[in-house]
């Protein structure tokens, strides 16, 4: 019996998409059974950063309908033959989710697979209430900027209040991802640093993903970071890849500058 | 000054016919030698008379202390004891109703107040978590936050306490708190004939390294 993980930031385009494409193919790639599954029902995206939008001939939707079974509309990656994909539809809305019928979906990918991995749309709405309502766990994704940490901690509010765990008394484990840090920004102080946001959102640090140019090329492409094994962002998933998968990993420094000689010959060492 | 205490017993009677009280004591005299007659109303000069021939203490017209009887007595302690009661009920009754009072009114939350949540508080709340930006926080009574504030708090109580915030936006009373002026770790604030008073209570650490 697997668990269902959240992606969730409240705010849009903050990464999650990206984060939840990474963080599945690096659990895959550690050997766990993994399912992707676009909750962003009318604006898919995963598809795309996973390279996989010309193999998508069913959708979450259709599934959902009967007009096609589970193992026909799961995508296996080219990547990783542990990780499956199931994309959103892009023709529907969100308003074609019911508690119901997400919930028997949910459940016939915790038989399959080790992790269910949900991607939620960006906003509050009811389409971000589906995705949360029967999360075992959330991943939160902010950037280190204000308007970022308080429309995460709106959505943490909801998590709270209208998760099914939480109803029946029991809690959602939350983890923190800090994305796009500039450390030279976070030095001079026009971004927060990872002690504020801490502070401010009260949840468990998962990882902190230092700001990195490859991405964006990496979602283009259709070939998530991560396997990318030079970039310091593919780098950071890969890490906290290894914490989802129960591994103890160093927390890296991402957020001071190391600059000098001697700091550089040190991290080559570590 | 010196005095004496006696205990004397008194016949206490008024007379309406003459004949019929001196035929009266002129048998029963005997009877009422170590009383003091005590005649209310008038006294003709031939009684006065009758009662010194016969050596009889008599009193015209005067005011005796109310003579209560035991029955009366003990009515009257009866009656007492159950005030006493009565009252102490009463005291009872209004101590547990303040008691209670106090019980309903100072809340005590722990959980942090997340951007879209509001706290809405009859009476007064100790709140042991963060405010965070987006979030409101309401009482009726007296507000302390141990922690950052950074939402929105109404407060109609008569203090409140809260640290440094400079990002908060404090309603207090009606009146729009200036958080500049919020410079210590944690503020009293309070409403003093319309106008506001902040008061420190925990100064600011000065680190002196």
């Amino acid at each position: 019996m697997g668990i269902v993980i959240a992606v969730i930031s409240g705010k849009g385009g903050v990464g999650k998409t990206t984060a939840t494409a990474n963080l599945g193919l690096g659990i895959a790639l550690n050997g766990e059974r993994v399912a992707l599954v676009d909750f962003d029902i009318g604006q898919r995206n995963l598809d795309m950063i996973l390279g996989l939008e010309n193999r998508v001939v069913y959708d979450m939707v259709q599934v959902m309908d009967g007009e096609a079974n589970l193992k026909q509309a799961l995508i296996k990656s080219k990547v990783s033959d542990t990780l499956s994909f199931l994309a959103a539809s892009q023709t529907k809305d969100k308003t074609v989710l019911d508690s119901q019928r997400v919930k028997k979906l949910l459940e016939e990918l915790k038989e399959e697979f080790d992790y269910v991995i949900l991607d939620a749309p960006a906003g509050i709405e009811s389409g971000y209430e589906h995705t949360i309502e029967f999360a075992d766990a959330a991943i939160i994704v902010v950037n280190p900027e204000v308007s970022s940490i308080r429309d995460a901690d709106r959505a943490i509010g909801i998590l709270d209040s209208k998760s099914q765990k939480v109803k029946e008394g029991q809690e959602v484990v939350k983890y923190l991802i800090i994305n796009r840090i500039v450390a030279s920004m976070v030095q001079s102080g026009e971004m927060l640093n990872s002690e504020d946001i801490l502070e401010i959102l009260n949840i468990k640090l998962l990882g902190k993903i230092p700001e990195d140019k490859g991405v964006i090329d990496a979602s283009n492409q259709g070939k998530p970071i991560i396997l990318n094994e030079k970039s310091v962002a593919g780098q950071a998933y890969q890490r906290i890849a290894k914490r989802i998968c129960g591994q103890t990993v160093r927390m890296e420094d991402i957020e001071s500058e190391n600059r000098g000689l001697m700091t550089k010959i040190k991290g080559m060492f570590q | 000054m010196k005095g004496k205490q006696f205990s004397v017993k008194v016949y206490e009677t008024s007379i309406e016919d003459e004949e019929k009280f001196i035929s009266f004591f002129n048998t029963h005299y005997i009877l009422f030698k170590d009383r003091l007659i005590v005649v209310q109303g008038e006294l003709s000069p031939r009684i006065e008379e009758y009662l010194q021939s016969k050596s009889l203490l008599y009193a015209n017209n005067i005011v005796l202390p109310s003579s209560r009887s035991r029955q009366n007595i003990q009515q009257e302690l009866e009656e007492q004891k159950a005030k006493e009661l009565k009252q102490q009920e009463l005291l009872a009754k209004e101590f547990a109703q303040l008691s209670k009072r106090l019980d309903n009114n100072l809340k005590v939350e722990d959980g942090i107040v997340r951007s879209g949540q509001e706290v809405s508080i009859e009476g007064d709340l100790l709140l042991l978590n963060r405010v965070n930006s987006g979030a409101k926080v309401r009482t009726s009574g007296n507000l302390i936050v141990t922690h950052a504030v950074e939402g929105d708090i109404y407060c109609n109580g008569n203090f409140m306490m809260i640290g440094n915030s400079p990002k908060a936006n404090i309603i207090f009373n009606g009146v729009r708190v200036e958080n500049a002026l919020l410079t210590e770790k944690l503020n009293k604030i309070e409403l003093i004939d319309n106008e506001i008073i902040i008061t420190a209570i925990l100064k600011k650490e000065i680190n002196w390294a």
